[in-house]
């Protein structure tokens, strides 16, 4: 916790002064508003998510290790390939993680359409085909060895997007035509331009989020129900036109009996997790990543996490998504404005549907995405993303003592029986 | 932007919060909202643990199961093949590691390697044929490319490299274990060789299969997707599945001594083949044991059969007059000749040409014909064949017979090697009248070179027969004795004191007027005897005019044996008579093995005036070359129709088993095949008379001996002849 402290202040003795000079009868509070058009940070980032985040890369980098070292060993001669790569990504994130906690958010806010706008530009870019292609999808952009997915970045900057939107629209967001339309279609833009990459997973993600952040801002649930409605035929076609989609989901339906096609990964997966047992067969000695189970380091790590480390081991990383969904969400209720909710509530929902959807797909409870398991599963773009919206949710977790600037949007509800000020009165008082 | 709460803040900072409702209202929802959100995502949360313990814990052990299926494999190791080693240690035949070349054309299409381009480079380095190669590469299964082919197997670590450096994709190599040979020829004809999967195909490499391969007992092991054995703790002890060690009794150096003496022999006398046994009489263990033609195991595709054969066990012989003292030893055990007796050999003729003996309408002769009636001792020296007739008859055909057969002959001798045969001695019963006479100086019988031996060394060891035996020790994988063979008495054939009487008889053979001077040895008084036998004609039935064996077996020292020696030269052409022509050979290995064993020479005067004598007597006779006493030849004398209910044996040999079959039937012969191929050997011998109805055994050429990378047309095909030759 001390560590944190030092890592998130600048120093004790300046965020003491701070606190003093933020109470609520100070009368520099108005110079300080000045400085600073935003609610004034009053205290540290949420220690609980921060902590959990770090041993869940922390962990992802050591089970990354364990699933790819003979796999690594076979195709590049070289059994820490991924090892090295993952800790290289991983030294990278931690920075950054701090970096960005340090920011404040209510920045990005003039950033919000210039990032949309980069990002429609890769993900067009992209979709055109003149992105890297693998797999027979143009999902990638190379830059010099660096590969960056667009449809990662899309998300984020959706959630953006959404938060700065919605939190102008206030009451108005009850309204077709300013609440809901504009939004709709943004993020359908995104969807079509994911669909033609090809990358299904990324436009189911984008419109979960829409939906989820349209019902936070208090869209009217009818007209969500209703384009879910209107949005469900087009989904079942897409997914029973496209031929590797429909093998996907009959795949899905029953692994077993197309084992030796489509469903092959996913029968492969749930004799990974049937191995495992109740404490797994120790780490290092599944035999499912002997080949028999493809990407093992990546979108199905979770399957040898439950060989490995059994049903023990997946509680325990159950937990820990669980720990930083619960805390991201506590961080949406806290935060000083709607901006920050929708941030928090976008991002931490981000994490969450990744990792349960990822755990589902993997235990065969869901068809195949493509999608990772957040902070664990082996790849740079993946985890720097997911780092960089972590850093933001953490900055959003910081106790903020509301500001009257103009111009900005504030939420008060019942802050008079918040924690937060109270809490930051304390510490002040304590300094 | 501006709202109504706005101007309310401004005015009302922060701690007190007068509660707008709208905005309380909305947080409020808000609030429900988000923890809607949350349950939905907690719910998720419980549902994939839910699964979770379902996978693990309630269908773990189903799953487990499937997942061990794949997995697990129960692999047959190929445990490493035990080593032959000579008596002293030295190795014989051993399994060493070497690649082999195989391709992955599925991958290599895949990938986009040119299977043209491939298989030139690979032919170029390999030394391969093209066309071949590219055939394998593009063969398919079930309308797809192989994952696997072979393109060369147990290459040259020269060849590996060259193939590691074209470095085409798709080309791999595997380790084999390959049987090598390190001394080529030496021993051949009793190592035999393994096929390139490590399975005996001949010799002691068939025999000896059991043992030499070790267990292949099935052994669980994790193997990944591609079938690669990852890892398993049995695995680790090699040394227990590995094949047991073998220690012959084989010496390298007699081996080798005998092997060069005898291909000196049959090159000398220009003749087609022959074969040597070495063994010590003591205790029946085989010194030495070769055979010419001969070839190298290493590559036995490259050999005829007949190369391969060998001969000291699988050739019968008509032994000649190398039989006599047996007949000898016989008739003085049964006490119906005394050792100074004396037979009129001067014979029967109307004409009173003297050394002819009529039997019915047949005639026996001696080359060397004597008015004056000779001792048995003499019968020996002079090797009279009318003085072994009339021995014989006075024994009769049921006590010769009985007597032959103690010694060994008409029976294998059980050494494990495959192919021995018994040779062929008929039971008294079916012998005509001149049977009796004829077989008391070898001829209408037959033996191995084994045997010969094997029966000398039981006049050598004081009247026992012992069990000759090839293999002194089986060693496993640990080091640890698990078989021993000892020596074996078979059984007392003739009294010692009759077996002492006869080896004093034969060493007057290597002696002044003996008939094989050219088999005395430097400082040895050596025993032993002639034999020049004509080979049976089996086309026209009968014997040859011009076809002979020629053979020599003796032991040395004549006083206290240490080793006995038998040779047999078959069809010699510059010189027929065994003195000569084999005599020599037995000298030389006898010399060489004599100095080898370390087995002081004689002393003292009379022996020591006697081999000095007998040296000078060898060097004239050999010096003097043809002029020396010939042995008399045991002439064609069967001459005979066949009788009523009788036929010729048709000679079938070289022919396929169907034309071969309908032969047989033509002439009203049952048969018994055995083998593959074309008619290698049969028996009886082509030209026997027999009975109607008499089964002939066919004994065919094993095609499936040949090696994966010759095509069956290089393998030749015996195009002679090999009547005399009984492969079991």
């Amino acid at each position: 916790m001390k560590l944190l402290d030092v890592i998130l202040r600048r120093t004790p003795d300046a965020d003491a002064k701070r606190r003093t000079a933020s109470t609520p009868d100070a009368d520099a509070a108005p110079a300080k508003a000045k400085a600073s058009p935003f609610p004034s940070v009053v205290g540290p980032a949420d220690a609980v998510l921060y902590g959990t985040v770090i041993a869940l890369i922390a962990f992802g980098v050591v089970m990354v290790f364990s699933a790819s070292a003979v796999f690594a060993s076979q195709r590049y001669d070289n059994g820490y390939f991924f090892l090295i790569r993952q800790g290289i990504f991983a030294l990278v994130a931690l920075p950054m993680i701090v970096a960005i906690a340090r920011v404040d958010y209510h920045r990005y806010q003039r950033f919000t359409y210039p990032l949309l706008a980069v990002v429609v530009g890769l993900l067009a870019f992209t979709a055109l085909g003149f992105g890297h292609s693998a797999g027979g999808a143009a999902r990638w952009i190379a830059i010099g060895p660096v590969h960056i997915q667009p449809a990662e970045m899309a998300k984020v900057a959706l959630i953006f997007w959404l938060a700065y939107s919605l939190s102008r629209k206030r009451e108005k967001i009850r309204t077709f035509s300013v609440g809901f339309l504009p939004h709709m279609l943004g993020a359908g833009l995104l969807i079509l331009l994911c669909l033609k990459q090809p990358d299904f997973g990324s436009s189911v993600m984008i419109g979960m989020l829409t939906f989820i952040l349209l019902f936070t801002a208090g869209a009217r649930l009818g007209y969500i129900l209703g384009a879910g409605m209107l949005a469900a035929p087009v989904v079942y076609g897409l997914v029973m036109w496209v031929e590797y989609r429909r093998l996907r989901m009959t795949a899905f339906l029953d692994p077993f009996g197309t084992r030796q096609g489509a469903g092959y990964q996913v029968a492969e997966s749930l004799l990974s997790f049937g191995s495992g047992g109740l404490w797994g067969v120790g780490i290092g000695d599944s035999r499912q990543k002997l080949f028999y189970l493809p990407e093992a380091h990546t979108d199905f790590i979770s399957a040898i996490i439950g060989e490995e480390l059994g049903f023990i081991g997946l509680v325990v990383l159950i937990i820990g998504f669980l720990i930083v969904f619960v805390r991201g969400m506590r961080t949406a209720l806290k935060a000083a404005d709607d901006y920050g909710t929708y941030l928090a509530v976008g991002i931490t929902m981000f994490f969450g549907m990744q990792a349960f959807t990822n755990l589902a797909v993997a235990m065969g409870m869901l068809p195949t995405k493509g999608l990772v398991l957040p902070f664990i599963s082996y790849g740079g773009s993946s985890l720097l993303v997911n780092s960089a919206a972590l850093g933001v949710l953490l900055n959003v977790s910081r106790p903020r003592q509301a500001v009257g600037a103009a111009g900005v949007t504030r939420r008060e509800g019942d802050g008079a029986k918040s924690p937060r000020v109270l809490e930051a009165v304390a510490q002040g008082g304590t300094a | 932007m501006k709202k109504r709460t706005t101007n309310r803040r401004e005015e009302a900072p922060v701690v007190e919060k007068p509660v707008e409702d709208t905005s309380a209202k909305r947080a409020r929802w808000m609030r429900i909202r988000i923890g809607v959100l949350a349950t939905c995502v907690v719910i998720g949360a419980g549902m994939v643990t839910h699964r979770a313990w379902e996978l693990t814990m309630v269908h773990g052990p189903a799953l487990r199961a499937m997942a061990e299926q794949q997995q697990l494999r129960d692999i047959r190791l190929a445990p490493k093949r035990g080593t032959i080693y000579d008596r002293h240690g030295a190795e014989l035949a051993v399994s060493v590691d070497v690649e082999s070349v195989f391709a992955n054309p599925r991958l290599m299409h895949a990938r986009g390697v040119d299977f043209e381009r491939t298989a030139t480079q690979l032919a170029t380095t390999l030394r391969v044929d093209r066309d071949v190669l590219l055939t394998r590469l593009r063969s398919t299964y079930r309308g797809r490319l192989r994952y696997f082919v072979w393109i060369k197997r147990q290459v040259s670590p020269v060849e590996a490299d060259a193939v590691r450096a074209l470095d085409i994709e798709g080309i791999q190599m595997s380790e084999e274990a390959r049987r090598f040979y390190p001394n080529r020829e030496l021993a051949a004809h009793m190592l035999g060789f393994a096929n390139v999967d490590g399975v005996g195909i001949e010799g002691l490499e068939l025999s000896m299969e059991d043992r030499l391969r070790g267990a292949v007992e099935p052994v669980a092991a994790v193997r990944d997707r591609q079938g690669r054995v990852v890892f398993s703790d049995q695995l680790l002890d090699e040394r227990a599945a590995q094949g047991d060690d073998l220690y012959l009794t084989i010496d390298k150096t007699i081996q080798h001594v005998a092997e060069r003496e005898l291909a000196l022999g049959v090159q000398t006398a220009e003749a087609r083949a022959g074969s040597v046994v070495v063994l010590d009489p003591r205790n029946g263990e085989i010194l030495a044991m070769a055979s010419y033609p001969t070839f190298n195991p290493n590559e036995p595709g490259r050999y005829p059969l007949e190369a391969r054969r060998n001969r000291a066990v699988t050739d019968r012989l008509e032994p000649g007059s190398t039989i006599k003292p047996f007949t000898v030893s016989a008739a003085l055990a049964a006490g119906v000749i005394r050792p100074d007796q004396v037979f009129d050999v001067a014979g029967n003729d109307p004409n009173h040409i003297i050394g002819r003996l009529h039997i019915g309408d047949d005639v026996i002769r001696d080359t060397h014909p004597r008015a004056e009636p000779i001792t048995a001792s003499e019968v020996l020296i002079y090797s009279s064949n009318i003085g072994a007739a009339l021995i014989g008859t006075e024994l009769g055909r049921h006590r010769l017979y009985r007597s032959f057969r103690r010694f060994g002959f008409g029976e294998p001798t059980g050494i494990p090697l495959p192919g021995e045969t018994g040779g062929a001695l008929r039971h008294h019963t079916r012998w005509y009248d001149l049977d009796l006479a004829t077989i008391s100086f070898g001829q209408g019988m037959s033996v191995t070179t084994l045997q010969l031996a094997t029966a000398m060394a039981a006049i050598a060891n004081g009247g026992r027969l012992m069990e000759p035996h090839l293999i002194g020790r089986v060693v496993d994988g640990h080091g640890a004795t698990v078989e021993e063979s000892l020596p074996r008495v078979q059984r007392q054939v003739i009294p010692a004191r009759t077996a002492r009487l006869v080896a004093d008889m034969l060493t007057a053979v290597t002696g002044d007027s003996g008939t094989g001077p050219q088999a005395a040895i430097d400082g040895y008084l050596v025993a032993g005897k002639t034999g020049t036998a004509q080979k049976a004609d089996h086309r026209h039935g009968g014997y040859t005019e011009d076809l002979y064996v020629a053979s020599f077996v003796g032991f040395v020292p004549a006083q206290d044996p240490r080793l006995v020696i038998a040779v047999v030269i078959d069809e010699p052409i510059v010189n027929h008579y065994g003195g000569p022509v084999a005599g020599p050979v037995f000298r030389r290995i006898g010399q060489a093995t004599l100095r080898h064993l370390g087995v002081p020479a004689e002393t003292g005067g009379e022996a020591l005036a006697e081999i000095e004598r007998r040296l000078a007597r060898a060097e004239r006779a050999e010096r003097a070359g043809a002029t020396a006493p010939a042995e008399p030849v045991a002439e064609m004398i069967v001459e005979r129709e066949p009788g009523e209910g009788e036929v010729v044996v048709p000679d079938v040999s070289g022919r396929t088993i169907r034309a071969g079959l309908m032969e047989l039937r033509r002439v009203g012969l049952a048969f018994h095949v055995e083998g593959t191929g074309l008619v290698f050997a049969q028996d009886p011998a082509p030209g026997s008379v027999v009975a109607r109805g008499t089964t002939v055994r066919l004994m065919l050429e094993r095609a499936d001996m040949r090696g994966d990378d010759e095509p069956p047309a290089s393998v030749p095909v015996p195009s002679r002849t090999l009547a005399n030759v009984v492969r079991p």
